[in-house]
């Protein structure tokens, strides 16, 4: 695994974890506290497992808002960059998983406000497991004739949807409803309150219902 | 139950978030409203079609390289910014910096000096213009008595006698009212001025 480059800015946490100098450790089996407390005292390739460890749950969360898998992995890199460079200032507040999430999802609105009315959608592939999935089995039982349309059309209509919601309800319906975050851990993300997520969630739902009316 | 409330529930049901009593409370309404049973139905469907998202993953090597990329945009991202001459001679291509630099400030240093003495000569012209300029303002008796005036030269371009129109050299029309047919003493009158200092000159006589 590379080596990255000596980590700029100033260190200064409290409580690290004692880190044992020129003892081996499996750091892939390290919790994430310990591989923070190591990039934090310097060791910057403990950094290349907390990135193995979350870049794929990054890079789905920044894909579903942007619909778009080229943003999206330019995002996360720029999200993981930035928490790289900001890890000195990470308090440990909340957990690291949390913290990079938050610079990623951030990230992901201003981009999207930039970006916006400018949607260029290049999408994942659907992966087989979705005929046994119970829920999508169930909505597939429901069939009328306007709604024979094949996977990839559901799939762009769905996506669609998504990108005619504004940023912060966007966020808050992949994180809740695709994602399955809970309505206190996305409060922590979006810093706002949980009632502000279950208000955003209610409305960004009605939203997509009235426009997904043909498909439900 | 009222509608109100129930729609208000039926995403919390869709969840499966709501608690024993309430769920069946929620489907007892539902059962005789069809209007909030449309409501349950397309938030429970909703919710179904976010499978097709659950589903959605990128290739199967589409992170093979992502941790390299990552080093790399690190690298370039964490690397000192080069300087604005750096930039300039990075464009340029040169690769003899320091005496092109020397080379770079004498020469400027050279326009520097130019620019200056060139300034200063601009002033002092524009000053002993505008000094002639105030004189005119003050009358022809004072800009006769002004130390360092120059003589008009009026009589090097009017004609002795009123004649033709004369513009010579110095920008002006100057028309003799003879000319225009009105019976008088020889007198001129400035037709038009240029904003050449001539014009000045012309105009420190008053017809």
């Amino acid at each position: 695994m590379t080596t990255l480059m000596k980590l700029p800015g100033k260190f200064k946490l409290g409580t690290p974890k004692p880190v044992e100098a020129g003892q081996p450790v499996d750091l892939s089996l390290a919790d994430d506290e310990t591989l923070v407390a190591r990039v934090q005292h310097g060791d910057a390739s403990a950094f290349d497992f907390l990135v193995q460890r979350y870049k794929e749950r990054l890079y789905a969360t920044v894909y579903h808002m942007t619909s778009n898998h080229e943003d999206a992995n330019d995002l996360v890199q720029e999200a993981l960059i930035k928490a790289y460079k900001s890890i000195g200032s990470f308090k440990r507040e909340s957990s690291f998983y949390t913290w990079v999430y938050r610079i990623a999802v951030n990230r992901t609105i201003n981009h999207l406000k930039r970006r916006k009315n400018k949607n260029h959608f290049s999408l994942d592939d659907i992966d087989s497991h979705i005929q046994s999935d119970p829920d999508f089995v169930e909505l597939m039982s429901h069939v009328t004739p306007r709604r024979e349309v094949g996977l990839t059309e559901l799939q762009e209509k769905l996506n669609e949807a998504l990108q005619k919601l504004s940023e912060p309800h966007r966020a808050v319906v992949v994180m809740h409803d695709v994602q399955g975050m809970t309505h206190a851990d996305i409060a922590k993300v979006m810093k706002c309150s949980e009632g502000t997520v279950r208000s955003r969630l209610f409305y960004a739902r009605q939203q997509l219902q009235g426009i997904l009316t043909d498909y439900l | 139950m009222n509608c109100s409330k129930a729609q208000r529930l039926v995403q919390d049901f869709a969840d499966g978030r709501l608690t024993d009593g309430l769920a069946r409370e929620l489907q007892r309404h539902v059962t005789d409203c069809s209007d909030c049973r449309v409501a349950q139905q397309r938030a429970t469907r909703l919710q179904q079609l976010f499978a097709l998202k659950r589903h959605e993953h990128a290739g199967a090597h589409y992170f093979d390289n992502f941790l390299d990329n990552f080093h790399r945009r690190l690298a370039l991202e964490t690397a000192p910014r080069p300087t604005l001459w750096e930039r300039m001679l990075g464009a340029l291509h040169i690769q003899n910096v320091p005496s092109l630099r020397y080379g770079f400030a004498n020469a400027f240093g050279v326009v520097l000096a130019c620019g200056m003495v060139l300034r200063g000569l601009i002033s002092m012209d524009l000053g002993s213009a505008v000094a002639r300029t105030d004189a005119l303002n003050f009358g022809a008796s004072q800009v006769q008595t002004a130390p360092h005036s120059q003589p008009p030269r009026i009589a090097s371009i009017l004609p002795r006698t009123p004649g033709p129109a004369s513009t010579a050299g110095s920008g002006a029309l100057i028309i003799p009212i003879a000319a225009r047919g009105e019976p008088s003493t020889p007198r001129y009158v400035l037709d038009r001025i240029s904003l050449s200092p001539a014009s000045y000159e012309v105009a420190s006589i008053h017809f």
